[in-house]
């Protein structure tokens, strides 16, 4: 087996490797970045405008379990090639949040404030700014006007996004190159830098070289702590592995946590807690058909996510909410339409289900909340190590998103909307019975703690037990945000990779 | 495992046997490795196998009952069913075949043959009957709104049945966004956009 050596080995491209994988090739080191997935974006295989799902399938994947679906991508870029460009802060109120027995969920010391100046920068590197009104899309205008009309507030929203189009693709990649994903800053950035990309590699597994002390000086002084074995292409393909004096895991909160739990016997004195504590950003929706009485909403054209959000129930509920106007297929994919009240059979295909179909684009508007709901997955590997992920449902959390489910739907109503029903489906098309959340919002899988006994990683990222090894993604963000995750993870992520510069600073 | 499709079930097991793995396995099926007791014992038609117009014809009839509304002839949703990238392919002649066995018994005419309110119902009682058949057909369906609501088979054109227009055309800058926005302003609780 080829063994390659490298300063710093960053396994994954996406928000929380990026940062790190450009902070220490600006600071000298050797930095080697690892992508399971193919190379997309400027310079690889294009982005499409497209619905066709041997194009969606091949760059983002799913994790079901009875309770709970999680979405994430496999490409270069992480998710931020096929997210939504909406980027915000997380309020103050979700790192406050406490688990059962009173204690923070966020690790002492670390709160919205401390994050501030990594989200500044942030920001500048992906060109955020709030979107201006005569960019509203129409279907934002719409939703604006709903909560309007009820007394609510609506603020508009932030973006990373230059010289959008509207062409309602963000979703499947902007082939404009107006998104600010990652291919156009900080990778092309790290390269520049020094760092190399590697596309197609699979991490497979983390060992620790025996221990040798650092002598003092350059980068070099510090010895090669890890070994990591990886495995080039699809299927068997060919194993190659990697020694490194640093690793960062950016592999996202389903792809670190498949990483750590395969390394257990080779890092024994990992946490018991790696795969725990998935949280998943509540994430509950109701669908209805506008009323005539509203203008006509175009919920298509414009970027996907529609320019305005509300916190009106932030306080009271620990939600936000804002409007979706998905691509058709990602609207049947996620949820079995029908129209409420429909006495007819069949009501989720044939006349009525293609007649509703007719009406997403004009007169369909979806709410979407995203809430505070408490860590409580959980990604394990069963006995063959396939990846599973497991959600048992509370009180709590039914009781949470019948609420949650009741205000959005009052708020439709109380516009004179007619609902449509949105039961979940698998990704076989049948109906998940009982309590269901689906988001592409997990976070937390080795979460930043005081303790092991509570976490996996310390407040610097760093793998309790485990020198120079660091978890720097969604994996290591201890809650629930109420908004979208990028940015979050992207400003931790920075705020680890500064520590991390200045921790191996090269003696003068 | 009988689910696991790379380890299809053999075809001389008994009856008794694929019973018993059935209800081992069979609860979590999927209907991308669902086999049904008929498909896994063949005991269908066996003109469904050899006759691909046949199966093609059958097909057409049911994506034009499930999305009706679409143009007259064949649709490429039916290449959809039948594509190996899909798990539905596999099955796509024991569909074709249950659909007919299915419309013969109620309606005494082939699939093919019946008015579209027949067809519904021939179709309603595939998703009614057993949980592995009911998963078929479900699938089956899925399959084909996806197909034909997403324009799968061609970016450009989209799906008129439903209007999507396909891939981006150069909008008219006012179709974007309505003109009078102060009418859409609302109170706001932040002054960057930014929750505190």
């Amino acid at each position: 087996m080829e063994t390659r050596l490298t300063d710093v080995l960053v396994i994954g491209s996406g928000f929380g490797a990026a940062a790190p994988a450009l902070r220490l090739a600006q600071a000298g080191w050797s930095v080697t970045i690892l992508e399971k997935g193919p190379r997309i974006g400027p310079g690889g295989e294009a982005f499409r405008q497209t619905q066709d799902p041997k194009y969606l399938l091949r760059y983002l994947k799913g994790l079901s379990g009875d309770h709970l679906g999680l979405t994430y991508a496999e490409a270069l870029g992480g998710g931020s090639g096929f997210y939504e460009m909406v980027s915000l802060r997380a309020p103050t109120v979700a790192f406050e949040q406490v688990d059962g027995e009173g204690r923070r969920l966020w690790p002492a010391g670390l709160t919205r404030a401390d994050l501030d100046p990594y989200y500044d920068i942030a920001e500048r590197m992906l060109r955020v700014e709030q979107i201006a009104e005569r960019d509203v899309p129409k279907s934002g205008q719409v939703f604006a006007l709903m909560m309007k009309s009820l007394g609510y507030s609506c603020d508009r929203a932030r973006y990373a996004v230059r010289n959008c189009l509207g062409s309602g693709y963000c979703v499947t990649g902007c082939i404009y190159g107006a998104k600010q994903s990652l291919h156009v800053n900080y990778l092309p950035q790290a390269v520049a830098a020094g760092a190399e990309i590697l596309c197609g590699i699979e991490a497979l597994s983390i060992a620790r070289l025996p221990r040798a002390r650092r002598r003092s000086g350059s980068n070099t002084s510090l010895p090669y702590r890890y070994l990591v074995r990886c495995r080039v292409g699809e299927g068997p393909g060919e194993e190659v592995e990697y020694r490194a004096r640093i690793v960062i895991l950016g592999g996202g909160t389903v792809g670190t946590a498949r990483l750590l739990l395969a390394s257990g016997e080779t890092l024994p004195r990992l946490s018991t807690q790696v795969g725990r504590n998935v949280a998943f950003n509540g994430s509950v929706k109701a669908a209805a058909i506008l009323p005539d009485s509203f203008p006509e909403g175009d919920m298509f054209q414009g970027r996907s996510h529609p320019g305005m959000i509300s916190y009106e129930f932030l306080e009271s509920h620990g939600i936000s909410i804002f409007a979706v106007k998905p691509l058709p297929v990602q609207l049947i994919a996620a949820a079995r339409l029908r129209l409420a009240g429909l006495p007819r059979r069949p009501d989720w295909w044939g006349e009525d289900h293609v007649a509703l179909m007719r009406h997403v684009r004009h007169r369909m508007i979806a709410l979407v909340s995203l809430g505070l709901t408490p860590p409580s997955a959980r990604i394990r590997l069963d006995a063959r190590g396939r990846t599973q992920l497991e959600m048992e449902p509370s009180r709590e959390l039914e009781r949470y998103e019948r609420d949650i489910y009741q205000l959005l739907a009052s708020i439709l109503e109380r516009n004179g909307c007619r609902l449509v029903e949105t039961p979940a489906i698998d990704r076989h098309g049948m109906t998940q019975e009982g309590l269901h959340f689906s988001t592409a919002h997990q976070t937390g899988s080795c979460r930043m703690a005081d303790a092991p006994a509570r976490g996996v990683v310390d407040a610097r990222g760093e793998v309790f037990g485990y020198p120079g090894l660091y978890v720097t993604d969604g994996a290591a963000i201890p809650s629930s945000l109420a908004v979208n995750t990028s940015l979050t993870i992207l400003a931790n992520a920075e705020r680890i990779a500064a520590g991390l510069v200045e921790r191996y600073r090269p003696a003068a | 495992m009988l689910s696991d499709q790379n380890h299809p079930v053999s075809l001389d097991l008994s009856r008794r046997e694929v019973l018993r793995r059935l209800v081992l396995g069979g609860m979590a099926i999927t209907a991308g490795a669902c086999a049904p007791v008929r498909l896994v014992l063949k005991a269908y038609p066996s003109e469904f196998d050899h006759d691909q117009s046949l199966t093609d014809r059958t097909l057409t009839a049911f994506v034009h009952t499930v999305t009706p509304g679409l143009p007259q002839g064949p649709h490429p949703a039916v290449r959809v069913l039948q594509d190996d990238f899909y798990p539905i392919a596999p099955y796509a002649a024991f569909l074709a075949s249950d659909l007919d066995r299915r419309a013969e018994s109620r309606f005494h005419r082939s699939f093919r043959d019946l008015q579209p309110g027949e067809r519904r119902m021939v179709i309603q009682d595939g998703l009614d009957a057993d949980t592995i058949t009911r998963r078929l057909y479900t699938g089956a369906v899925f399959l084909t709104q996806i197909s034909v609501y997403g324009g799968v088979h061609d970016d450009r054109a989209g799906s008129p049945l439903i209007n999507f227009p396909g891939g981006y055309q150069p909008p008219i800058p006012a179709s974007l966004s309505h003109p009078e926005v102060e009418r859409f302003r609302t109170r706001s609780l932040t002054a960057d956009g930014n929750p505190a």
